[in-house]
């Protein structure tokens, strides 16, 4: 009964089910995540938003920290995601599944989300050491600082900030016969230059985000999709670190603002950019060709902030190829920045470990070692300098850190703790206005305002 | 041919078809020719169907942005697990259906074959708890076991077993022969082909899975495939096509492998479903 | 006796795994689905208790209406799709000829999928660019003016549609194929002594004896379809505006972004339903239009 075929076929079942068995015991290492380095170790761990390279470019701090503290092991871990969203819905599911690190990296996009529900205040360590950071403060504007207070308490140290500012391509300016626009420019000088692109290039090009989508235009026509008001508090930490500077608890967007007129005027406005063929429909979570398409002269504006600076250097691009300018004024000039720093998780063990960590990545010599190179703004002013930017970065580097002495009240990007949503209900409805005709504006204010209200109204229950 | 070809109908069929067929192999064939352009010109038009000064440095950036050896190791042994679990319990479970009499049988494949109609999005959340619960949180092991036990597997084996013929048991339980003796040296080897087939079926599955990946790996260490490439697109600061589709195309490596060499069984697979 | 104890034991053996398994990560989160959709739970604070708030919501809401209509819209356009170009397809190569050209084909048409949806999302993302896409540069050789698939509500489905037909046709493809070379040949003889040729004898002949196998394929396609998540996950996040969004997009929304899961719950148990539903309707259906022989 049992033939030849049946016994080399028993033969290589039984091989199959041995090297299987096998190669299971010698991958358990990897199929448990033994074998992720610093897992299961009792050290600091420091999250942050990134590939496993960025994740080693920080380990020289990591290093630089454990020399000074050689009792603090440390472990950086980076999460990768397609933006800021998406990266705090992993640290949420991280927390969820009971692996939450003890520090993370994150952005004004979600530093009320944080404050409400993750992080833990930092105003007791600050009022403690307020002489060994003092220096910190003497260096980073205010406004940078306001950004990250919540309810009157102090969250996050921000290390790195990007105003939106106006990226111009030279180049396409000079096919175009166009003069590179003055500081004070308006709006109707930014309409007249978008005109003024012939050709291939596209002259306004932008990403529906909560960073350099629509918000910049909200903010220099004074207004925003969200009300906007302060909270109170907060009062020793100005006392002790920016006397005489006025400044409040933090800010507080508590409802919608979306059928306010000059919300509409924004809208309207891009909306005929649009239409007139001098802007492009936004992408939504794209941005990751823009760099190659500004590089090669076939994007004439957009939106951006010192970031830039380093990509298009690595994308192919000369320093005298492009230059950056002030968003234009409208009612106002007041622009929009998001920032970020390191928030220590409400649910650590170690939180003097890490307030250490904290206070080290503040210094000068650690933000030093964190930016060598402009791929961001680091807050410390001093920074901001010729050394940083000799060779890679525009003309007018400055105007980046300027922003902010500039225009005082410019403001951080509109994130209450419930973020999430009102980015999506955004960024749906952004979309929604610009592909109609004039009407379809009303109409999707109209449900970004009832999107909205729901949202707030959600919390309140 | 010649004389066939001067039908209308048959040339307008081969007309049909070719165009099809350019359509269907056209976006493939121009990733593979874009990756192997410059990443300066990857934005350029129009595009080049002949790669004619290939350029490999985009797969070498590839490699550079993200662990390829990694994503391959990971996306490996998730795939080769499940599909190896998969061929095993899925052919023991099949057996006994096709098999054995026992009481309760037809409720426990009725219960078995309607799991099939559950979206897995709608036991995402659950499972992610008892994921949690294990304390197999962020691991390759959270996107294998559960996806071993398989309704689909249990039934292809139990129509294999079917289709092999009962006498050879009959004879062997004649001859004295036990059922544990009778299922390994007889119908075992004999399944093995079934087996194939829904071992390639799962390898293809889950070699291309990214909702599962997408929501249980937080680590990058324990990134697969799909994954690493989305987020290859995103993390890229140069925006560069060719480098992304570069690593479009070494994902499909395997996945061609398996279609060149398994296309048999994945048809099969595929259609024994559909026939009851 | 002995044989009869050994059968029973190794019986339940061989079952255990796949039992077990099926029971703890299919049948328990179903429960638990069910249980956790009568809650409000963030995962970080502890649950609870809403009654029926999670459904009545829904009702209500418009992103969750918006989606289930573009579900909807999705699977009948894509499945209808789907399964014509697999019909005109599997009929053409079943004609007349050389088998080495039958082979090409069929292995063509089965091609895209073997590849990931992710893969394919990205590039296809790249084709239907606005400004640097291959199609609009294919298009504007004829004098059509660009188009912004991804970028305008009217055009994103078409794309998403487009995207996940290219790649899923295939598999419709494959059954009309085994379907048509299991009909007897002499059953065309007798047709064609009739005079049925063409349309006719397709319509007449040939459709109802694949009858059976459209109906599997429809209803593999029909549940394949409802769960759509991959591409307009990579190709539009759903936008522009809601155009995109589907339900499995707005349950992983709710789920792992908003981090509302007895919400999520909720939907994906309506969705279930829902396809159970349809599942039904299409095999009532069948009792009426297939043809068994």
């Amino acid at each position: 009964m049992v033939d030849r075929s049946t016994l080399t076929r028993r033969a290589l079942l039984g091989a199959a089910g041995a090297a299987g068995v096998a190669g299971t015991v010698a991958a358990w290492p990897r199929l448990t995540g033994a074998d992720i380095p610093g897992r299961g170790e009792d050290a600091l761990t420091i999250l942050i938003l990134g590939t496993a390279q960025d994740a080693a470019g920080r380990q020289v701090i990591a290093d630089a920290f454990m020399e000074e503290h050689p009792d603090i092991a440390v472990r950086i871990q980076s999460v990768q995601a397609t933006d800021w969203g998406d990266f705090f819905a992993k640290i949420l599911t991280m927390v969820a599944s009971g692996t939450q690190p003890d520090i993370v990296y994150t952005a004004t996009e979600g530093a009320q989300l944080f404050a409400e529900r993750l992080a833990l205040p930092l105003d007791d360590y600050l009022q403690r050491d307020a002489e060994e950071i003092r220096d910190y403060f003497e260096d980073v504007h205010p406004s940078l600082i306001e950004a990250f207070m919540y309810k009157g308490s102090l969250y996050q140290l921000p290390l790195d900030f990007n105003a939106a500012n106006m990226y111009l391509n030279l180049d396409v300016l000079e096919r175009n016969g166009l003069e590179m626009p003055g500081e004070d420019w308006s709006r109707d000088d930014f309409s007249e230059l978008l005109r003024g692109m012939q050709g291939d290039a596209t002259p306004y090009y932008w990403t529906n985000r909560l960073f350099g989508g629509i918000v910049p235009w909200l903010y220099v026509n004074d207004t925003s999709f969200l009300t906007e008001e302060k909270a109170r508090g907060g009062e020793q930490f100005w006392s002790t670190f920016y006397p005489g500077e006025e400044r409040s608890g933090g800010y507080l967007w508590t409802g919608s603002n979306a059928t306010a007129e000059p919300v509409h005027e924004s809208f309207e406005y891009l909306r005929s950019l649009v239409a007139d063929g001098l802007a492009v429909r936004p992408e939504e979570g794209g941005g990751n060709t823009l760099v190659g398409l500004f590089a090669s002269g076939r994007i004439g504006t957009t939106p951006a902030g010192g970031y830039w600076v380093q990509g298009l250097a690595e994308g192919g691009m000369r320093p005298e190829q492009y230059d950056v300018q002030f968003f234009p004024r409208w009612r106002s000039q007041r622009h929009q920045f998001g920032a970020a720093g390191y928030a220590v998780m409400k649910t650590t063990r170690k939180a003097d470990q890490a307030w250490e960590w904290i206070k080290y990545t503040a210094s000068k010599e650690a933000m030093q070692l964190a930016f060598p190179t402009p791929s961001t703004t680091p807050t410390r002013r001093s920074m901001v300098n010729d050394a940083l930017y000799a060779g890679v970065g525009p003309e007018h580097w400055s105007r980046f850190y300027d922003t902010l002495d500039r225009f005082p009240t410019s403001g951080p990007i509109p994130a209450p703790p419930q973020q999430a949503a009102v980015e999506t209900a955004l960024i749906r409805n952004v979309s929604t206005a610009l592909s109609g005709g004039a009407a379809g504006v009303e109409r999707s204010l109209q449900n970004l305002d009832r999107d909205l209200r729901a949202v707030f109204a959600e919390e309140d229950s | 041919m010649i004389r066939r070809l001067k039908n209308p109908t048959t040339l307008a069929t081969y007309a049909v078809l070719l165009v099809a067929a350019a359509l269907t192999l056209g976006p493939v064939w121009w990733t593979f020719t874009t990756s192997l352009r410059p990443a300066a010109e990857s934005f350029s038009l129009p595009p080049s169907f002949f790669p004619l000064d290939p350029d490999f440095s985009s797969y070498a950036a590839v490699f550079e942005q993200i662990r390829v050896p990694l994503l391959v190791l990971n996306s490996g042994l998730v795939t080769l697990l499940i599909a190896g679990g998969q061929m095993i319990t899925a052919a023991m479970a099949g057996y006994v259906f096709a098999r054995m009499e026992f009481r309760g049988k037809n409720a426990l494949f009725a219960i078995v074959l309607s799991t099939m109609m559950v979206p897995a999005q709608v036991t995402i959340v659950p499972v992610f708890m008892l994921i949690r619960g294990m304390g197999l949180s962020d691991t390759l092991l959270a996107l294998i076991i559960p996806a071993i036990p398989t309704a689909f597997g249990t039934f292809l084996m139990r129509q294999y077993f079917l289709g092999l013929p009962l006498e050879l048991g009959e004879a062997a339980a004649i001859d004295g022969a036990s059922p544990w003796r009778t299922f390994f040296s007889i119908y075992a080897p004999l399944a093995l082909p079934g087996m194939a087939i829904v071992g390639v079926l799962a390898f293809n599955f889950h070699w291309n899975e990214f909702f599962r990946p997408l929501i249980f790996m937080i680590s990058e260490e324990n990134y697969t495939l799909p994954l690493g490439l989305v987020t290859l697109q995103g993390n890229l600061g140069t925006g560069s096509i060719s480098i992304v589709l570069a690593g479009v195309i070494l994902s499909m490596i395997p996945a061609v492998v398996v279609f060149l060499f398994g296309q048999r069984y994945l048809r099969e697979g595929l259609t024994a479903g559909a026939s009851k | 006796m002995r044989t009869d104890r050994r059968s029973r034991l190794m019986t339940w053996l061989f079952l255990a795994p796949t039992m077990i398994g099926v029971g703890i990560f299919v049948v328990v989160p179903i429960v638990g689905s069910l249980l956790l959709a009568f809650f409000r739970w963030d995962i970080i604070t502890s649950p609870r208790f809403v009654g029926l708030a999670n459904f009545t919501e829904l009702a209500t809401d418009r992103t969750v209406g918006i989606s289930f209509l573009n579900t909807a819209v999705f699977v009948a356009v894509a499945v209808l799709a789907q399964l014509c170009i697999a019909m005109l397809l599997a009929v053409l190569v079943q004609s007349k000829m050389p088998s080495w050209m039958r082979v090409f084909f069929r292995s063509t048409f089965f091609f895209p999928l073997v590849l990931s949806a992710a893969s394919v999302s990205i590039l296809m993302k790249y084709l239907f660019n606005e400004s640097y896409g291959v199609i609009n540069w294919a298009l504007s050789l004829v004098g059509i003016p660009a188009v912004p698939w991804l970028t305008s509500p009217q055009w994103a489905m078409v794309v998403v549609i487009a995207v996940y037909v290219w790649q899923n046709f295939g598999f419709s493809f494959l059954l009309f194929v085994g379907g048509l070379s299991a009909i007897p040949g002499d059953v065309y003889e007798a047709g064609a002594i009739d005079g049925a040729t063409g349309w006719r004898r397709f319509r007449h002949l040939t459709l109802p004896l694949v009858s059976p196998t459209v109906l599997v394929a429809s209803v593999m396609a029909i549940i394949t379809a409802l769960q759509v998540f991959d591409q307009p996950y990579v190709l539009t996040r759903g936008g522009p505006g809601d155009s995109t969004r589907t339900v499995v997009m707005v349950i992983y929304e709710s789920a792992f972004r908003q981090l509302e899961f007895g919400r999520a719950s909720a939907i994906g148990l309506v969705l279930m339903l829902l396809i159970m539903l349809v599942t039904a309707a299409q095999f009532r259906l069948a009792r009426r239009f297939v043809f068994y022989q």
